[in-house]
């Protein structure tokens, strides 16, 4: 179960290493190495400089493993019922997130580059807000799968450290962002419920 | 100079008499007071100091008989100067509800409008403009507001079809809080709000990274509201001194012709250059103008300001250094050095490293004519600049081919996390399906590599394997490798002048 645990984390990280792929899935370092090191063992993951990534073997048996070992939760009624308030939020995420990167001057749209913090904070106020409206919705899922409380709290990690100026943690790709962190979760209940990203 | 933190001034007239410390007042007070003393004109306003938030906070988090005293005669100054009553069922006066921190932090409680709206303000509204759908609608936006603000209501908007009744039913159930119909109740109770935001957890988490006095406070403005909508001789305009796209000193803005704020903000009218107010009030404009320049001069800085003509009298709301794109920002950075309003160490710290990373993107060749290329697929232009190289549709073999120098162009139905480390190696991104808002269009705009998306279902496939040019500004996928020019700073007079500067320095 460990490994495909690991497994399930690495496959939403991509290529990770195993301290992080244990953030994201609440577990602990040790065993989530462990984890990673069977799969590297039966050739379902390979590793490089102390990272992991799936073979295209891991994901083929990830994928065959997913119905038996989700079969609870994909009927799970507070999962579901969150999921579908999840895809609704995850539009706002997507407008906030694109109004964070593009403004408008003069009607025309312009990527910004935050040297306006009065709009930046307008912004992230709105981010905050929705955080506000997520927050209870991801603790509310968790009651059905308990590790999802990391997310909230990985979000909220992230929204402070946007108010302490680290403005990257809004959208940065190589951190982790509250986009990031949205998006991994995103990808985290599409692999839970067996469902399709629409974009 | 008097300690007039330590006054225990609680509330000011903001006439231009004076110019109080904003550690008193709060920011968006001191603006309002600062341009009153330049003797422009602004709404009628008064301000709760951050005096009256620690006072407010030592009475157990209520407001003190002395505080209401001050609201009711700040009220009374503003219904002298406008004419109006709060709550009237004659020319009504609306007011807005601003928090104002004497520095901006995080989560503190932004704006409520319309303040002072009811059933009776709303029918005196809709025969004074003439319109009872405008009426309507700042009664339906102020219910909003202050349900989301005030109440923390999770509802985000209420349905412009249904009844005032209907919306205030909904938002009580939606948090066991009525939105007030009196106009004194709504103010305190917004009053309340804001000073209670002060403690909320995002601005006490900040206040202690920051290490700023949790005794500071917030200020509250009120001010009056102005109708840019009642005739002819009404209106509502953004007026930026200078043009905010390219920098040059000509002011540009856009009027609309007796219609809201809002109005402009929603698109739901579209607005004229600002020439048209030349033309229908040649007084007003030219006050306007004289305006502009007094607070650009006063900013140092270029300015974007928010105006109302209400029956023929010009009222400024708001005065800021202007948003502007990165080739404004350098050549007005330089020219109001060659003014003489800045210095070049100030031009310098205005322009940023992204905004010059910005400016000196790659772009498609003016010399290229899109129209006289083979376009091989179109979609949204999701991030701007241009690249060219062969198409791959894996990330993977993204990074393989790029690993060998040759570049790439990653073409995906959408993308999502597990593309990402093929679209850091990528030139270009370009997807099937999908929206502005979408993945592969966030990311790329978060990592400066042109994206096109949204080209349509199968309009990729066929195309694997062939070098092509994305034009990231028009949207276009186009047959071969076209010339994409790397801007030089040299090319630009202004970047030049700045680069020079430095290097001086």
């Amino acid at each position: 179960m460990n490994k495909f645990n690991a497994m399930h984390g690495l496959a939403i990280k991509k290529f990770a290493s195993a301290a992080s792929v244990a953030d994201l899935l609440a577990g602990n370092d040790i065993d989530v190495a462990a984890g990673l090191e069977a799969a590297v063992a039966e050739g379902q993951a390979v590793s490089a400089k102390g990272a992991f990534m799936l073979s295209p073997k891991g994901h083929t048996a990830l994928a065959e493993a997913y119905p038996e070992a989700f079969k609870a939760l994909r009927t799970d009624k507070t999962l579901l019922d969150g999921y579908a308030q999840f895809e609704f939020l995850n539009g706002e995420v997507k407008q906030l997130i694109t109004e964070w990167q593009t403004i408008e001057i003069a009607g025309e749209p312009v990527p910004n580059d935050h040297s306006d913090s009065e709009h930046d904070k307008k912004t992230i106020d709105r981010i905050a807000a929705l955080h506000d409206r997520a927050d209870p919705l991801i603790r509310n899922m968790a009651v059905s799968l308990p590790r999802l409380v990391r997310y909230a709290d990985r979000l909220s990690e992230a929204l402070d450290r946007v108010d302490d100026g680290q403005i990257e943690f809004v959208s940065g790709v190589k951190v982790s962002s509250y986009h990031t962190v949205w998006f991994e979760l995103h990808e985290d209940l599409l692999r839970l419920l067996n469902r399709k990203r629409e974009e | 100079m008097t300690d007039t933190l330590n006054s225990g001034v609680i509330s000011l007239i903001l006439d231009g008499t004076s110019l109080p410390e904003r550690q008193l007042i709060g920011g968006k007070a001191w603006s309002v007071a600062r341009m009153r003393s330049l003797g422009l004109p602004v709404p009628p306003a008064f301000v709760l100091t951050t005096e009256a938030c620690r006072e407010y906070f030592r009475n157990g988090g209520t407001l003190t008989e002395s505080m209401l005293a001050s609201v009711r005669s700040g009220i009374a100054h503003i219904e002298e100067a406008t004419q109006r009553q709060l709550g009237g069922a004659v020319r009504p006066l609306l007011v807005s509800v601003r928090s104002g921190a004497p520095v901006s932090m995080p989560g503190m409680m932004d704006t409520v409008l319309n303040l002072g709206i009811n059933d009776t303000s709303e029918a005196a509204i809709a025969s004074e403009t003439g319109s009872s759908t405008f009426a309507r609608d700042s009664h339906r936006r102020f219910c909003e507001m202050f349900a989301r603000i005030v109440l923390k209501s999770p509802i985000e908007s209420l349905s412009p079809q249904a009844d005032p009744s209907e919306w205030r039913t909904l938002i009580a159930k939606s948090c066991q809080k009525a939105v007030p119909t009196e106009p004194f109740e709504q103010l305190t109770l917004a009053i309340t709000a804001i000073f209670d935001s002060w403690n909320g957890r995002r601005a006490k988490r900040y206040r202690e990274h920051q290490g700023i006095d949790h005794a500071m406070g917030t200020a509250v403005t009120i001010q009056a509201m102005v109708f840019g909508n009642t005739d002819a001789s009404s209106g509502t305009g953004v007026l930026f001194t200078r043009n905010p796209l390219t920098g040059a000193a000509i002011p540009y803005g856009e009027y609309l012709e007796c219609a809201q704020g809002e109005d402009v903000v929603s698109g739901s009218h579209t607005p004229v250059a600002i020439e048209r107010l030349r033309e229908c009030m040649p007084g007003v404009h030219a006050e306007l103008m004289r305006a502009a320049q007094t607070l650009e001069r006063e900013g140092r800085d270029v300015q974007d300001i928010e105006f109302t003509i209400e029956q023929g009298k010009l009222y400024l709301l708001q005065s800021r250094s202007a948003k502007r794109s990165p080739a404004a920002a350098v050549r007005s950075a330089v020219e109001m050095v060659r003014e003489g309003r800045i210095d070049e160490a100030e031009a310098l710290r205005r322009v940023s490293a992204q905004q010059v990373r910005l400016l000196l993107r790659p772009a498609l060749s003016a010399n290229v004519d899109t129209n006289s290329e083979v376009v091989l697929a179109r979609g949204e232009a999701a991030s701007p600049g241009a690249g060219f190289g062969i198409i791959v549709e894996d990330a993977d073999e993204a990074e393989r081919i790029a690993a060998t120098g040759q570049p790439v162009v990653l073409s995906r139905p959408t993308t999502s996390p597990e593309d990402v480390h093929g679209m850091f190696v990528a030139q270009a991104v370009i997807t099937e399906r999908g929206g502005s808002t979408s993945h592969a269009a966030v990311v790329s705009r978060q990592l400066g590599v042109p994206c096109i998306v949204g080209c349509g279902d199968g309009a990729l496939q066929g195309l694997v394997g062939r070098t092509v040019t994305i034009d990231g500004n028009g949207g276009y996928v186009l047959d071969g490798q076209l010339r994409v020019d790397q801007p030089q700073e040299d090319a630009d007079p202004f970047l030049r002048q700045l680069r020079d500067w430095a290097k001086a320095r």
